[in-house]
Parts: C-alpha cells; sequence; structure tokens
C-alpha cells in the first residue's frame, strides 16, 4: 500500500459491506464478516456495516467481506489487516518474531480447518445445501436467477473441495476435523484471556468471528456448535469479546443483531 | 505389533529417501518413531500404482493419507510426540496447515507447473518409476492436478494471470521459509531434542526443494540462505536416513547392506580415478546428467554422478 494511505487518517465514513443478513448470507461469510467487524472494534477504528444483495459481485476479490475507506477498496482479512497496519494501527505490533510465526500459522489453521468445514457443510451436504443454503443464495433474486447462481456457486465451490482433497470427506470426517481444529484452538488458549495473553490480536478476531457465528447459527443439526461448545474456554472467549467490544454500541451491535436474526435461519 | 506394515511410496533420487514430499514425511515419521515399516518404492513394475501415494498395507487395511497413515501408526503405539504437551501439539497442527497452505504451492509449481524443470527433470524421473504405457499418462496427470489446486486455491481475482499467482505464491513460500526459520532457531528439532511429527512434516516439504537439482531453483537458492533449516534437513538425513538410499528399512537385509556398501566404495575409487584423468572433460560443457542411468548405479546416489556425466 503506497505512501498516500499513510498520510489520510481514517475516515468517518468507513463502510463495511457484506450480503443481507436476514435472507442472504451465509455461515461462512458472516464468520468472515464477523472477524473484520472484530478486528476493527479492536483498533477502535469506526465502521459502519452495509448490508446488499450484490456485495460478492462489488467486492474485488469476489470474496466477502470488503471494506470501502476513503477512495480505496479492500477485502477479505489478511489485506484489509494489512491496509490497517499501513495507517498505522496494529495489534501485533508487541508480539516477537517467534510469537508473530504462531500467530500467522494458528490463522492459517483456522482458515485450513474451520473455513473449509464451513464451506464443505454449506455446500457439501445435501440436506443443508437444499434447505439452507439454495434458498438463502438466491434470496434477493428472481426464479430463474436464483437458482442458477447458486448451482454455479456450488459447482465452483465443489471443485476446490476435490482440488484440495475434501471432496472424498464425509460429514463424520469433517466434523471431526472441526474438533480437532477447536481441540488446539483452546489447548493454546489455555486459561490466558486472549491468544497472546493480554492483548487481543488479528488472532483474537479471526477465532471469535467463525466460533461466535457457529455458536449462534442453527442449522439443519447442531453437531457443529456441539463441538464448539465442548470446550469451554472457547464459549468463555466468545463470550467476554462479545461483552468488551459489541455491547453498549447502539449504532448497529452486529453481533447481537446477528443472533437474534439467526433463530430465523432455519426456514 | 501383529503383522509387517508395508509402505508402499515413490523412491529417492540426490541423496534423499523420496522425491515425493508427502512419502517423505511418512517414511521420517516412521523412523522418528521407531516404526517397522517395509518401504516398497515404485519402480518399473506392473505394481502400477492406483491412486495417491503413499498407501500403508497392514494384513487388511488400506490407508492413503499421511495424516490418516499417521495416525494409524500412533494407535499402533508408535508415537513420536509422547512428550509433547497439549499446547506443543496444537502449535503442530498449526504450522502444518501453514505449510500446507503457503509452502505446498510453490513446491507443486517447482515440481510439476515450472516448465524447465518439469520437462527436464520431475516428468522423466516419475515416468522411469512407471510401467509403461501407464508412464505416458500418469505424469501428466499429476502436473494438471497440481496445476487446478494452486489455480482453485490461489488464483482468484484480483490475481488474473499465472504469473502474478506465480509470484505471490512463491512470495508466500518465502515468507513461510523465513518464518520455519525463526521459529526453528538455534534448536535441534522443532520441539526441543526430539523429533516429532512437525519435523517429519517440515521435512517432508523441506527435502525436496533442499536437494533435487532443478535448472529453475529460486526456492532452493532461498532455502539455502537460511542455514538452520538446511542444517535441519541434513541432520534428519544422516541421523535416520545413513544408507537407506535405496529405501530398505535397516531392520532388516544387513548383507544387502554390507554389498551395497562395497560396491559405494568401489564407485568412489572409479570415480576418483576417473576424475583425476579427466578433469577438463568436466569442465567443458556437457548435457545435463541424464538421471536415467544413475539409478542402476543408485549405490551411492551423488557418488556416481560424476561417473554419470561421462556415460554415453
Amino acid at each position: 500500500f503506497s505512501l498516500s494511505t499513510a498520510a489520510e487518517p481514517w475516515p468517518e465514513n468507513a463502510a463495511l459491506y457484506q450480503q443481507l443478513k436476514e435472507e442472504q448470507i451465509l455461515l461462512s461469510d458472516n464468520a468472515s464478516s464477523l472477524a473484520v467487524q472484530a478486528f476493527l472494534q479492536m483498533c477502535n477504528l469506526p465502521i459502519r456495516v452495509i448490508c446488499r444483495a450484490n456485495a460478492e459481485y462489488m467486492s474485488p476479490s469476489g470474496k466477502l467481506p470488503f471494506i470501502h475507506v476513503g477512495n480505496q477498496v479492500v477485502s477479505e482479512l489478511g489485506p484489509i489487516v494489512q491496509f490497517v497496519k499501513a495507517k498505522g494501527h496494529s495489534l501485533s505490533d508487541g508480539l516477537d518474531e517467534v510469537q508473530k510465526a504462531e500467530m500467522k500459522a494458528y490463522m492459517e489453521l483456522v482458515n485450513n480447518m474451520l473455513l473449509t468445514a464451513e464451506l464443505y457443510l454449506q455446500w457439501c451436504d445435501d440436506v443443508t445445501v437444499e434447505e439452507i443454503t439454495h434458498p438463502r443464495y438466491g434470496s434477493p433474486y428472481p426464479w430463474p436467477l436464483n437458482r442458477i447462481l447458486s448451482y454455479q456457486k456450488q459447482w465452483e465451490v465443489r471443485r476446490k473441495m476435490k482440488a484440495i482433497g475434501w471432496a472424498g470427506k464425509t460429514l463424520e470426517q469433517v466434523l471431526e476435523d472441526v474438533d480437532q481444529c477447536c481441540h488446539a484452538l483452546s489447548q493454546r488458549l489455555g486459561t490466558q484471556p486472549y491468544f497472546f495473553n493480554k492483548q487481543p490480536t488479528e488472532l483474537d478476531a479471526l477465532v471469535f468471528g467463525h466460533l461466535f457465528t457457529i455458536l449462534t447459527t442453527q442449522l439443519i443439526t447442531d453437531e457443529l456448535s456441539e463441538k464448539v461448545k465442548n470446550y469451554s474456554n472457547l464459549t468463555a472467549f466468545c463470550r467476554r469479546i462479545e461483552q468488551q467490544y459489541f455491547e453498549g454500541h447502539e449504532k448497529d451491535s452486529s453481533a447481537i443483531a446477528a443472533r437474534s436474526s439467526k433463530r430465523s435461519l432455519l426456514r | 505389533m501383529a503383522a509387517p506394515m508395508e509402505l508402499s511410496c515413490w523412491g529417492g533420487d540426490w541423496g534423499l529417501p523420496s522425491l515425493h514430499p508427502e512419502s517423505l514425511t511418512v517414511m521420517a515419521y516412521a523412523k522418528f518413531s521407531g516404526a517397522p515399516l517395509i518401504v516398497n518404492t515404485i519402480n518399473n513394475s506392473w505394481r502400477a500404482p492406483k491412486g495417491d501415494l503413499p498407501v500403508l498395507v497392514s494384513e487388511d487395511i488400506v490407508i492413503s493419507q499421511p495424516a490418516k497413515i499417521l495416525n494409524f501408526l500412533r494407535k499402533q503405539k508408535y508415537n513420536a510426540d509422547y512428550d509433547l504437551s497439549a499446547k506443543q501439539g496444537a502449535d503442530t497442527l498449526a504450522y502444518i496447515a501453514l505449510l500446507e497452505e503457503k509452502l505446498l504451492p510453490a513446491l507443486l509449481h517447482t515440481f510439476w507447473i515450472e516448465a524447465e524443470n518439469y520437462c527436464s527433470v520431475t516428468k522423466p524421473w516419475f515416468a522411469s518409476r512407471i510401467a509403461f504405457p501407464l508412464s505416458l499418462y500418469l505424469p501428466g496427470k499429476m502436473s494438471r492436478e497440481a496445476l487446478n489446486r494452486i489455480l482453485l486455491t490461489k488464483g482468484g481475482p484480483p490475481l488474473y494471470s499465472l504469473t502474478e499467482v506465480e509470484a505471490q505464491i512463491y512470495r508466500d513460500a518465502k515468507e513461510c521459509l523465513n518464518l520455519l526459520s525463526k521459529r526453528l532457531g538455534t534448536s535441534q528439532f522443532f520441539f526441543g531434542d526430539t523429533p516429532t511429527t512437525l519435523d517429519a512434516f517440515v521435512f517432508g516439504f523441506l527435502a525436496p526443494i533442499y536437494k533435487v537439482c532443478f535448472p529453475r531453483v529460486h526456492l532452493q537458492e532461498h532455502l539455502k540462505q537460511l542455514p538452520n533449516l538446511c542444517r535441519f534437513c541434513d541432520d534428519i538425513l544422516t541421523c535416520y536416513f545413513r544408507l537407506t538410499v535405496s529405501g530398505h528399512s535397516p531392520a532388516g537385509q544387513d548383507t544387502a547392506d554390507a554389498n551395497l556398501q562395497k560396491l559405494t566404495q568401489l564407485v568412489n575409487k572409479e570415480s576418483n580415478l576417473i576424475e583425476k584423468m579427466d578433469d577438463n572433460l568436466r569442465k567443458s560443457p556437457q548435457h545435463p546428467p541424464r538421471k536415467l542411468t544413475t539409478l542402476k548405479l543408485a549405490a551411492g546416489g551423488e557418488e556416481s554422478s560424476p561417473m554419470s556425466r561421462l556415460s554415453p
């Protein structure tokens, strides 16, 4: 990011775009969006959340969420963290080299296992696809466009799963992988308030985003959230971050609104 | 401890027991945990590789992916992670995820997609190990799968061409190598003095980059600038893979090893003599070494390569 990025301060009207919260957004995108919101809250940077049906197409990389700051558009947590760092705000400056390596490794673990498992559950598990994903994904559009778009996306995601070797996995194996990942996160967190002791970092934001979404989203079965609930320090971690960063903000209270809207997810 | 366990995997060259990262990971783990594995390297016979390698066969159970094979070995009480704390176990998973996300694409690219590397080294090497006519098809298939994987996981917008994707994956790989080097520091293995699963995975991914002689080697050059990682690979090779270039585990076949040693000494003597006599000839431009011919003299790995330059 160029020098001009560093020169401008964070504007008041910075916006984060995601899909429609009530009807359209899916588990994985919601998790990513919540992670970015948590990160920006931790950096004390104000942001408005704007929901648009075509957010995915507006994004420069096709992935959500993306933020619109000044005259720049940045998508996905990784580039957003770097962008915010170029503006002079960083959560991980206090870490030494080995800790930074660990943080990056754990972020890859979450992306590799949790995000992929969420995508698998949404797009490769036939029951979930029929009852939740297809109706939700195309809901802003008229028939037949809604079916075409969701089949197209499903084909894309299934191709990717096949390339990385997840297509052959059964749901039980995926849930076991999620369990393994949560076990690792739980062990790493231990009894500390955050992953790197006193201060939250982008890893905390990412883990919060995914775990909170899994815990509060109602799917066909509760198996996924049960896996996370097995680890009490992880649920306490989510509650702590929610209380500290999301309550008491009257603007959009994304987390709280998200929780109440999720009950209508199963339609 | 019942039936013997057989591992089928790709063989090795350039001083490595195997060229394939996943096969190498499993072999390294077996050595670290002391599991008695009979290693069958795929050679030019009709026992064609079915599906993905490496494959572990134990009685009637067939297991194919490295993570599952390692789980199976752990259940059989061959556990290299016995001394690790829970947090270190968690770190292991995280670093393996880092390797797969950041380093594996560049590794696949160097082996299977970079045109010069693929045509002059990878394809002939693998084709020579597979029976005809599968050798005409399988290397191409592996290359296409590698390209597919890279493009699907890394190649979305805003990267619009293969060169941009390549630049990005090599940047990620170099960053990953730097992170590993910082994590290793000055200790011998990643978690102290005994090797564990993480060491097996890191070794499996790093050793092919480090040892295989490719025409295009910028990742290897970057790796060579990180001396602690190079020392890590060399240590594991000398301590755990001594004299097992041909793939036999040291548990059995001592006479074969003794014969190999004698053959190695003979080959060394011959190559020294030839080196002394033909100094000028070696310095003049040569064709790249024909690795196919070195296989038959595969006793000494690197030692026989000066000989191969002179053989027709």
